[in-house]
C-alpha cells in the first residue's frame, strides 16, 4: 500500500464509527483511506469500558452478522461476560462485556491493520474539498490532499469540543485530545443545521485505594456468552469481577453543597444531556426523594488498577467529585486518577440525512456516529458499517443497502434518527423495535449474514459457518414437525409432567413454554445437537404466533411503506396539505410512504393526498384487478 | 402497489333510523366476507335478494350488490349490502363485516381508491385530496363529539393506566440493572386485572349505546334577539329554550335531539354573539364559539328587520358548514335584497319545509363521508382490539410469566387505543419512564 493520494473511499476518524466504516468499505472492494488524529487511539472506548447491553448488544450482532469487527474485538478483550434479562425471554436478552481498555485498542488496530485494501494514516483532517454540491476529497492539517469521490465523516465528540469539570472549560475532543475546530468551522459555512449535545464521564479510582471487603461482588455470568457468532470461550482473556456499592446520603449533601458550582446548574453547558445516563448531581436534584444510588464498580482492565465507578458521572469541581467519591462506602480513601467531565460537541441535524446516511446538502459526503446525535460505540459502529458501505457502493455505482425497522435494529437506529431527529443524545433502546420479537440477538445471523453475503461484506469463513449452522436448524425444525409421539410415551410424559391425551408432533410440545428442545431431544434418544442449533428451533416454536403476526403485519404495509418518494419533491406545490405538514416534509424529504407517514403530525389523511398527487404524476400504475 | 392492499368497509348511507341503510366493503377480501354473510356471492352487478347471517343467525334481509374489479367504483371487488333493519341491525352488520377481516375505512378512502384505480377522471386530484381533507375534518369533529363527557374521563384514564403498566413492564425490561421486576410482582396482574375489567366495561356500555353521543350535530349561531331561540323550539316542537325580547337570554348551549325524516340530530342553542362585560354571558360566547367549531352544520341567524342583514350574511356565506337564516322576515316588506338564503320566521312558520329541506341535504352529505357514527365505530373496534390484547396479556403473565410477551400484548393494546386518543410514540414512553423512575448509571 503505497502512498497514494487517489481512493474510493476516504473515511474521517478512527472512533468505533469509523473504524467499522473503514472496514466495511474495504470488505466492500473499494480502496479505502482511513484518515485519523492519532492511531494509538483507534477503537478508543472514550467513556465506560464495556460493549453491549440492552438494545446494544442486538446491533453489536448485527453488526457481526454483517462481517464487522466490534463483536470479535469484544471477545478478545472481554473481561467479563453477563447475560441481561435471562429470565425475561430470548427477544429481550442481551449480553453485556466488560472490555479491558487496552486489549480492546489492540483487537480493533489488528483487525484495521490487517484488511485488504485499506490503507491507515495519522492526520487531522480541517477541510473537506466541495465542487458543485459533491465532496471530492479533504485536506489535512499538513496540507495535504487526497481525492475520492465519497468521504466518510465520524468525528465523535470532537468538532468544537468543549470540557467542563467545575466553572473551568476547555476546548478538547476528549481527556487528553485535541478537539476539530477548523473542521467544526469549515462545516459550519455549509448548509448544515448544526446544535450543541453534552454527554460526561465519571472520575476514574485507584484500586489500590479501594475496600472492597465490605462491598458486593458480583462474577460474570456462567455459563459465560460470547459476542460474535464466530467465537469460542477460547478466545476471552482472564475473567475478573465487578463490584457493587452506592451512594449515601452524605454522598448526596455534598453534591448539593457543590451545585453553585456546577457547570450544568450554573447554565454555563447549553447542550443537552441524554436523560438516561445523567449525571449523579442531576439524579440527586431530579429524584430528591431517593437516599441511595447504585454504583457499579467496573475493572478498566486487566494491566491497570484504574476502575470506572459505573454511576458517577460528574461534571462537579474536582474538590467536590474528591468529597463525594470518598463519602462513598468502599472508597473512603479512595484516590482519583482522573477527574470526571462534561463533554460539549457540535452534532448534525440527523433529518437532513438520507437511509444511506449520504447527507442531503453534499453529494458523496456521508455522517456516521456521535456528529449524528447518538451516543454509545455500538449506535456509532452501526451507522459507520451503513455509511462505510453505501459510500463504497456509491464509488462503484450501486444502489446504496438501506435496511429496514423489520429486518434490524441498524434500520431501527438510522429510521428513527432520519425521520424523528433527537433533541438529546441517542441511545438504543428495546423499547424503539416494534418488531421487537423478530429482532433478536440470538437471530441476527439467520436475519443478515446472508444479506451481507449478497453485498460482500461477509467473508467466506462466517459463510461457510453460517451456512453449516442454518442447514441445521432447517433440518433439525423439518424433523420435529414430522416426528410424532403418541400417548403413552413414558419418557415424554415423565418430562411433560402429564399424559398425553392424544398424538403430537415434537414441533407442537417444543411451543409449550416449558419444554426445552434439548430435553425433548434427549428423551427420544436422539443425537445431541448444538446449543445454537436447537435454542432456534426451540424460540422459533415459542414465539411462531407473534412472529406470524408480525411477518403478516409487515407484509400488508409493505408496498406502501416502502414507496419511493422522490427527494426532490417540493411538498409546498402538493394541493390539500396543511402548512405544518409541508413543513415537516419538506423539512425531512422522506424517502419512502413508510417515512412519510411515521413522521410526528402527517397525518394518514395527509398520506393519502401524497398518494394522490403520486397518481396525478402519473407515478403510479393502474391496479391490476385482484 | 403503493397503498395497503386489505378491505375497508363503512357505512354509505346517512346515519337514519329506518329507512335503507348500505354497508359498502371494497377491497380483495369481499368474495371471502360475502360468502360468509350470504352463503354465496351473487352474479356481479345483480340486485339479489338475500338473508344476512352473522354465523349462528340472520341479522337482517336486503339486497346484494356485488361488483367484480375492476367493473366498480372502487376499481377493487365491491359488495354493497341493504338492509332494512334500522341503525342498530346495520351496526350489527359492519361488526360482522369488521370481524370477517375488513377495516372501518378512513375519511375519504373510498375516492382515493377509486381515483387511483382510475375509476375517477384523473385531472380530479385536487377535488379528490379536497374531500379527503373535508372528510377528515368530519370525523375529527365527529371524534371530538363522540369523546365527550363520560366516555372520554374514562377512555384517558383507561390509557393512562395502560401507559402505567407498559412503563413499569418496559423499564424492567430495558433497564434490568435497575431492579424492577414485574414478574414477581403481584400488583400488575392485579392492575392488568382491573384495566381488563375497566375496558370491559365501557365497552359493553358503548356497545348499549350509552356514553357516546350519535348524530350530527347542528349549531345555532347568531347576534343576540337574532330569534335562534325561537327557531330552536319550532325546529324541535318543544319549549326547551327560553325566549324574551331582551338581547342576551341565553346564557349556556342547550341541547335537544330531534329526528329529521330519520336522520338524528343534536340541536344546539347558544348565547348570542357580542363583546360583554357580564361575566356570565361572556362564558356563554365562549361555549358558543367552541360548539360552533364542533359543529357538523351551523345555522347562522341573521336578523332581517336590522339594516345591514344583507351585509352580514354575505360574512357567513364562505363557509362551507353554514346555512344561513334570515329570520323575522316577517318584519321586512322588500325581500329582495336577501336572494341567496332562507327567508324564515320562527314566529309565523314561513320557511320551515325549506330549512329542513337544506338541512337534509347537507347533513346527507357530510353523513356520508363519516362523522358520528363512523367516528363511533372506530372507537368501539379498537376497544374491542385493545380487550383482547389485555387478556392475552393476563393470561401470558400468570400462566406463562413471559415478560417480553406480555409487553408486546401491552403494546398492541395501546396502539388501539391511540387511534381514540392519539398518537403515543416508543420516545413518548422512555420519557414516561425517565420520569417516573431514576434511571442510569
Ligand atoms: C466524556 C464522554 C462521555 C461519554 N459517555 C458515554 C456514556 O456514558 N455512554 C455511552 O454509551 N457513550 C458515551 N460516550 C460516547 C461514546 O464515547 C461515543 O458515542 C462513541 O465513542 C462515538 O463513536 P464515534 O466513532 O462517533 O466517535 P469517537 O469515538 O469520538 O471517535 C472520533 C474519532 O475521530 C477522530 N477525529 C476527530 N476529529 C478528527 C479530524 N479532524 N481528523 C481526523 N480524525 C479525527 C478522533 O481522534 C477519534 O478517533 C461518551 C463520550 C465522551 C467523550
Ligand atoms: N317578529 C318576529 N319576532 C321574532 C321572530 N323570531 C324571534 N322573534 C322575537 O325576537 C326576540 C328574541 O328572540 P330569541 O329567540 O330569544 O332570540 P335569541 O337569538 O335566542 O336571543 P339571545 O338568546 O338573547 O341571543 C323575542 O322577542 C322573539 O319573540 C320572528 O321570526 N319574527
Ligand atoms: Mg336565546
Amino acid at each position: 500500500m503505497s502512498n497514494q493520494n487517489r481512493f474510493d473511499v476516504i473515511v474521517v476518524g478512527g472512533g468505533h464509527a469509523g473504524t467499522e466504516a473503514a472496514l466495511a468499505s474495504a470488505r466492500a472492494g473499494a480502496s479505502t483511506l482511513l484518515l485519523t488524529q492519532n492511531i494509538e487511539t483507534l477503537g478508543q472506548m472514550s467513556c465506560n469500558p464495556a460493549i453491549g447491553g440492552i438494545g446494544k448488544s442486538h446491533l453489536v450482532k448485527e453488526i457481526d452478522a454483517l462481517g464487522g469487527a466490534m463483536a470479535i474485538a469484544a471477545d478478545r478483550a472481554g473481561i467479563h461476560f453477563r447475560v441481561l434479562n435471562s429470565r425475561k425471554g430470548p427477544a429481550v436478552r442481551a449480553t453485556r462485556a466488560q472490555a479491558d481498555r487496552q486489549l480492546y485498542r489492540v483487537a480493533i488496530r489488528h483487525i484495521v491493520e490487517n484488511q485488504h485494501g485499506l490503507s491507515l494514516f495519522q492526520q487531522s483532517v480541517d477541510d473537506l474539498h466541495i465542487e458543485n454540491g459533491r465532496v471530492t476529497g479533504v485536506l489535512t492539517n499538513m496540507g495535504l490532499s487526497f481525492h475520492a469521490p465519497t468521504v466518510v465523516l465520524t468525528v465523535g465528540t470532537f468538532l468544537g469540543g468543549l470540557i467542563h469539570v467545575g466553572m473551568d472549560k476547555q476546548a478538547g475532543g476528549r481527556a487528553g485530545d485535541a478537539p476539530s475546530n477548523a473542521l467544526a468551522d469549515r462545516l459550519r459555512e455549509l448548509p448544515f443545521t448544526v446544535d450543541r449535545l453534552k454527554t460526561g464521564t465519571p472520575p476514574r479510582i485507584d484500586g489500590r485505594s479501594v475496600d472492597f471487603s465490605d462491598l458486593e461482588e458480583q462474577p460474570g455470568d456462567e455459563p459465560r456468552p460470547t459476542m460474535s457468532y464466530l467465537s469460542s470461550l477460547a478466545d476471552h482473556p482472564k475473567q475478573v469481577s465487578c463490584h457493587i456499592t452506592h451512594t449515601s446520603e452524605k454522598t448526596h449533601d455534598i453534591i448539593r453543597g457543590g451545585l453553585d458550582r456546577s457547570p450544568l446548574y450554573s447554565g454555563e453547558i447549553e447542550g443537552i444531556g441524554p436523560r438516561y445516563c445523567p449525571s449523579i448531581e442531576d439524579k440527586v436534584v431530579r429524584f430528591s426523594d431517593k437516599n441511595s444510588h447504585q454504583i457499579f464498580i467496573e475493572p478498566e482492565g486487566l494491566g491497570t488498577h484504574e476502575l470506572y465507578p459505573n454511576g458517577i458521572s460528574t461534571s462537579l469541581p474536582y474538590d467536590v467529585q474528591v468529597n463525594l467519591v470518598r463519602s462513598i462506602e468502599g472508597f473512603e480513601n479512595a484516590h482519583i486518577t482522573r477527574p470526571g467531565y462534561a463533554i460539549e460537541y457540535d452534532y448534525f441535524e440527523p433529518r437532513e440525512l438520507q437511509p444511506s446516511l449520504e447527507t442531503r446538502h453534499v453529494a458523496g459526503l456521508y455522517f456516521a456516529g456521535q456528529i449524528n446525535g447518538t451516543t454509545g460505540y455500538e449506535e456509532a459502529a452501526a451507522q459507520g458499517l451503513v455509511a462505510g458501505l453505501n459510500a463504497a457502493r456509491q464509488s462503484q455505482g450501486k444502489e446504496p443497502w438501506c435496511p429496514k425497522r423489520s429486518e434490524a435494529y441498524i434500520g431501527v437506529l438510522i429510521d428513527d434518527l432520519i425521520t424523528m431527529g433527537t433533541r438529546e443524545p441517542y441511545r438504543m433502546f428495546t423499547s424503539r423495535a416494534e418488531y421487537r420479537l423478530i429482532l433478536r440477538q440470538d437471530n441476527a445471523d439467520r436475519r443478515l449474514t446472508e444479506m451481507g453475503r449478497e453485498l460482500g461484506i461477509v467473508s467466506e469463513d462466517r459463510w461457510t459457518r453460517f451456512c453449516e449452522k442454518r442447514n441445521r436448524i432447517d433440518q433439525l425444525s423439518d424433523e420435529m414437525r414430522g416426528r410424532f409421539v403418541q400417548p403413552g410415551n413414558a419418557g415424554i410424559e415423565a418430562l411433560l409432567g402429564q399424559a398425553l391425551t392424544r398424538e403430537y408432533s415434537l414441533h407442537d410440545l417444543a411451543k409449550r413454554p416449558e419444554v426445552k428442545v434439548s430435553e425433548l431431544l434427549s428423551t427420544i434418544g436422539h443425537e445431541k445437537l448444538p446449543d445454537h442449533v436447537t435454542e432456534q428451533v426451540e424460540i422459533d416454536s415459542k414465539y411462531q404466533g407473534y412472529i406470524v403476526r408480525q411477518l403478516d403485519e409487515i407484509a400488508r404495509i409493505k408496498a406502501q411503506q416502502d414507496f419511493p418518494l422522490p427527494l426532490d419533491l417540493d411538498y409546498a406545490v402538493i394541493h390539500g396539505l396543511s402548512n405544518e405538514v409541508v413543513q415537516k416534509l419538506n423539512q425531512v424529504k422522506p424517502s419512502s410512504l413508510g417515512q412519510a407517514g411515521r413522521i410526528s403530525g402527517v397525518t394518514p389523511a395527509a398520506v393519502s393526498i401524497l398518494l394522490v398527487h403520486l397518481k396525478k404524476q402519473g407515478k403510479i400504475p393502474v391496479r391490476q384487478s385482484a | 402497489m403503493p397503498y395497503i392492499k386489505d378491505t375497508i368497509a363503512a357505512r354509505a348511507t346517512p346515519s337514519g333510523r329506518g329507512g335503507i341503510g348500505i354497508i359498502r366493503v371494497s377491497g380483495p377480501g369481499v368474495t371471502q366476507i360475502g360468502r360468509q354473510i350470504l352463503g354465496a356471492m351473487p352474479a356481479p352487478r345483480l340486485a339479489t335478494y338475500s338473508e344476512f347471517s352473522d354465523g349462528k343467525g340472520v341479522i337482517d334481509q336486503g339486497i346484494a350488490l356485488y361488483f367484480n374489479a375492476p367493473n366498480s367504483f372502487t376499481g377493487e371487488e365491491v359488495l354493497e349490502l341493504q338492509g332494512h333493519g334500522g341503525p342498530v341491525v346495520l351496526e350489527m352488520l359492519l361488526n360482522r363485516v369488521v370481524n370477517l377481516g375488513a377495516r372501518i375505512a378512513g375519511p375519504g378512502e373510498f375516492s382515493q381508491r377509486a381515483y387511483l384505480n382510475e375509476k375517477i377522471d384523473l385531472t380530479q386530484a385536487e377535488a379528490v385530496a379536497d374531500l379527503i381533507n373535508s372528510s377528515t375534518e368530519a370525523a375529527a369533529r365527529g371524534a371530538v363529539r363522540s369523546l365527550q363527557g363520560e366516555f372520554s374521563t374514562r377512555i384517558n384514564a383507561l390509557v393512562s393506566q395502560v401507559v402505567a403498566l407498559r412503563v413499569f413492564v418496559e423499564a424492567s425490561i430495558d433497564f434490568p440493572e435497575e431492579e424492577i421486576d414485574f414478574l414477581s410482582d403481584d400488583r400488575i396482574a392485579l392492575q392488568l386485572a382491573e384495566v381488563f375489567r375497566e375496558l370491559e366495561a365501557v365497552l359493553h356500555e358503548t356497545n348499549q349505546g350509552a356514553l357516546l353521543i350519535e348524530g350530527a350535530s347542528v349549531v345555532l349561531m347568531g347576534k343576540p334577539n337574532a330569534g335562534k331561540s325561537s327557531l330552536m323550539n319550532l325546529l324541535t316542537g318543544r319549549d326547551t329554550s327560553i325566549v324574551t325580547d331582551i338581547p342576551g337570554t341565553t346564557r349556556d348551549v342547550v341541547n335537544e335531539t330531534l329526528q329529521l325524516d330519520g336522520i338524528p340530530l343534536r340541536l344546539v342553542d347558544t348565547a348570542g354573539i357580542r363583546d360583554s362585560l357580564d361575566k356570565i354571558e361572556a362564558e356563554g360566547v365562549k361555549r358558543a364559539l367552541a360548539a360552533g367549531e364542533q359543529a357538523d352544520l351551523v345555522i347562522a341567524v341573521v336578523d332581517a328587520s336590522e339594516p345591514d342583514a344583507p351585509k352580514q350574511a354575505e360574512s357567513l356565506m364562505d363557509d362551507p358548514r353554514t346555512v344561513v337564516v334570515f329570520n323575522k322576515i316577517d318584519l321586512v316588506t322588500n325581500t329582495d335584497r336577501f336572494i341567496d338564503a332562507i327567508h324564515m320566521s320562527a314566529k309565523t312558520g314561513v320557511g320551515l319545509h325549506s330549512l329542513k329541506d337544506q338541512l337534509k341535504e347537507r347533513l346527507g352529505l357530510s353523513l356520508h363521508v363519516g362523522s358520528g357514527f363512523t367516528a363511533r365505530k372506530r372507537h368501539i373496534v379498537a376497544l374491542g382490539y385493545g380487550k383482547d390484547a389485555l387478556a392475552a396479556a393476563s393470561t401470558l403473565l400468570t400462566e406463562q410469566r413471559a415478560g417480553e410477551l406480555v409487553a408486546e400484548e401491552l403494546r398492541v393494546c395501546q396502539q388501539h387505543l391511540a387511534e381514540i386518543t392519539g398518537e403515543f410514540t416508543a420516545d413518548d414512553l422512555l420519557g414516561e419512564i425517565f420520569g417516573s423512575f431514576c434511571i442510569g448509571k
